[in-house]
């Protein structure tokens, strides 16, 4: 299957250099069945961690407590999101002050100026709390990645899909603003996920 | 492009990427939202577009949708908004320069909750800095505000 998308960046006109502006494209191709063994797929799965955990994702894969995390490599000491931000159950933060007041709907670029509130062609938002994984082991986001009472009910085909279709997750590899990006490429990373569900989504502690 | 601030269409010949505070300040001269830091660090410039409160600082041109509201069309000398007149009684402002961004992020925050305790005003609010420190009484006039808007 091969998906192609354009970032609404093709908005007539619009000639900026921004980070995460550029079309890309995505195949999503598993290996065949039995391709993969299962000492691969936990090395792909080494790899996933340091996606899953890289501040690009984690930072908002955050629990009940509804803040988000500021950590990385520019951001000195891992602290909550500033400004007392608290998405609130919605996740949205329909609460108190919606993430999209700063984090604002850009259909046209988005911004890649130092300290600016980043933004996509997406309502900017923390994932489901179910998807809570700051902080965790391998081992402990490994088996929630792949209990489907924890994934959203997804399969690893299902995972890839969504890595495609959700243009707040590209964000992590051209996040803009002097922030490190995710480890990999969007592709790598899909390849990855495929590799692991093809050899039977092992965990370390199987 | 077109776009209509305050219930008045306007036609501007701007960049797509122009912040909409300076076609605000700059093309259209409603100059109430202020540049504070340009960054989404600060609130000064808070304006509603479509109904929300948004940084207009981070608003490019091309991506403005609805009507824009500014500190100027949300209420008048003769019929103030509940949260302008909340923040005359409460004498809220000292320098003054970001007020007319905490109060267009109030009365935004106003329109989802319509009862805050301190502790939602203060997680709404704190996103708006004010360097004259003026927030015990922007947390009062946010609650007064919301009394007048229950009709009390």
């Amino acid at each position: 299957m091969k998906t192609r998308f354009f970032i609404a960046a093709a908005v007539a006109g619009f000639t900026g250099t921004l980070a995460w502006a550029a079309s890309d494209e995505i195949t999503i191709l598993p290996p065949a069945e039995g391709s993969v063994s299962v000492e691969q797929g936990l090395v792909a799965w080494g790899r996933i961690y340091e996606v899953a955990s890289h501040p690009r994702c984690s930072n908002c894969h955050v629990g009940d407590s509804n803040r988000p995390m500021w950590s990385g490599p520019s951001y000195g000491k891992a602290r909550p999101h500033g400004m007392n931000i608290n998405a609130g159950e919605s996740r949205i933060g329909a609460e108190h002050i919606p993430c999209a007041t700063c984090h604002v709907t850009n259909k046209t670029g988005g911004n890649s100026g130092a300290h600016m509130a980043p933004q996509v062609a997406a309502e900017w938002q923390l994932p489901p709390v179910e998807f809570e994984w700051n902080g965790k082991s391998s081992i402990e986001v490994c088996n929630q990645l792949r209990d489907p009472e924890r994934n959203g009910d997804r399969t690893c085909m299902d995972i890839a899909g969504h890595l495609d279709h959700d243009v707040i997750l590209h964000w992590a590899w051209a996040p803009g603003g002097g922030r490190e990006p995710a480890p990999y490429s969007l592709q790598e990373h899909v390849n990855d996920v495929l590799a692991w569900g093809v050899s039977g989504m092992p965990c370390a502690n199987d | 492009m077109k776009l209509t601030v305050n219930g008045t269409a306007h036609e501007v010949d701007v960049e797509d990427d122009m912040p909409l505070l300076w076609v605000l300040r700059d093309e259209l001269g409603i100059t109430g939202p202020k540049y504070g830091c340009g960054i989404a660090q600060c609130g000064a410039c808070t304006v509603h577009m479509d109904g929300g409160a948004v940084r207009s600082c981070q608003v490019a041109a091309a991506d403005i949708e609805g009507e824009i509201i500014t500190i100027e069309g949300l209420g008048t000398p003769d019929a103030l908004h509940a949260v302008q007149e909340a923040w005359i009684e409460h004498q809220v402002a000292q320098c003054g320069y970001c007020q007319s961004g905490q109060i267009m992020a109030a009365a935004s925050f106003l329109e989802t909750n319509s009862e805050p305790n301190d502790a939602d005003i203060d997680t709404a609010m704190s996103a708006n800095l004010c360097r004259c420190g003026t927030y015990p009484r922007i947390r009062a006039a946010v609650k007064t505000a919301a009394q007048k808007l229950n009709g009390a």
